[in-house]
């Protein structure tokens, strides 16, 4: 009975990661993209903190006690952030948003077949496998998406600017 | 061959964007999604602190002089991130990563069709809706 709550959450989880990549983009633009992504990681910070401190159940384990590696997620989100900012000026949106989500989708199918990181394991099965092609299809499409963008940006060089880079935690 | 290697470096950056997901599942069973959430922002904060320190001609100043809905973005991040604690235990790291891509790729969609949030003049492209129903599919099949 869970299921359809979580499908709910991913959906609107996505939509929200889009709505903040629109505006960071556009942030980023103006003033720069490391005081960008200083300001979003400072104010989730913030916003957290206040939830957790008023929110959070009572837990046995804490941060400070959990071992350290559990703890390095944020670095791959700071790398992630210097890599796209490298990598976007040189090969464009459409090659580096196809590789962060060819990266991304792989490396979770990853995770599940083999359980890494204390996850519970799920292993490719069939559907799976079916379910590959059919993202490949569509990370096929999403770059084909791209390019007709960059193309009419480049015929007509209007008041719309492409989103520069997008800063995810 | 240059632009090989840094589509691959890009391609590594995503396979972490995973690995920061299958970390934060198990951390917030135990110690809370809350604290799980908070430990992302809290380091990743604090490293962009010193980053922006050291950085050559850091412009905070110009943060503050626009518009105040610009600002915004960082309120935004924490749900992504409690979604992502919540769901991966659930429902696994696969699906949550496709659920998150469906939801924003849809996102792109409204956001282009009605112009919202400053994304103007592009009308709904038929590749992005055809790959929507793509992923849609991949989502029901996992």
């Amino acid at each position: 009975m869970f299921l359809p709550i979580i499908f709910v959450l991913l959906l609107v989880g996505g939509a929200i990661l889009a709505a903040q990549s629109s505006i960071n983009g556009r942030l980023g633009a103006n003033t720069g993209v490391i005081e960008s992504a200083w300001l979003t990681f400072v104010m989730g910070a913030l916003l957290t903190f206040l939830l957790m401190f008023f929110f959070e159940p009572v837990q046995e384990a804490t941060l400070f006690s959990v071992p350290k590696w559990q703890l390095t997620g944020a670095l791959f989100g700071v790398v992630y952030m210097l890599a796209i900012v490298f990598a976007v000026p040189r090969v464009g949106t459409a090659a580096a948003t196809v590789a962060v989500i060819s990266g991304q989708l792989l490396m979770s199918l990853l995770i599940d077949h083999f359980g890494w990181f204390d996850n519970a394991q799920r292993p490719l099965d069939v559907s799976r496998y079916i379910a590959m092609a059919l993202l490949i299809g569509a990370i096929g499409l999403i770059y084909l998406s791209h390019q007709q963008r960059q193309r009419r940006l480049v015929s007509q060089p209007s008041e719309c600017t492409e989103a520069a880079v997008d800063p995810k935690p | 061959m240059q632009h090989a290697l840094i589509l691959l470096g890009v391609l590594i950056a995503g396979m972490g964007l995973s690995v920061e997901a299958g970390l934060l599942g198990p951390l917030g069973e135990q110690v809370g999604h809350l604290s799980a959430t908070l430990s992302i922002f809290l380091v990743g904060g604090l490293l962009l602190s010193l980053a922006l320190v050291f950085s050559p001609n850091p412009k905070v100043a110009t943060l503050f002089r626009q518009p105040r809905w610009l600002l915004t973005g960082g309120l935004l991040g924490p749900f992504y991130v409690i979604v992502l604690t919540l769901a991966t235990p659930i429902v696994g790291v696969g699906m949550t990563m496709v659920g998150i891509l469906c939801g924003q790729v849809a996102a792109s969609l409204a956001l282009d069709h009605f112009g919202w949030l400053g994304s103007e003049c592009r009308g709904v492209d038929s590749y992005r809706v055809l790959a929507l129903v793509m992923i849609l599919a991949a989502l029901w099949l996992m």
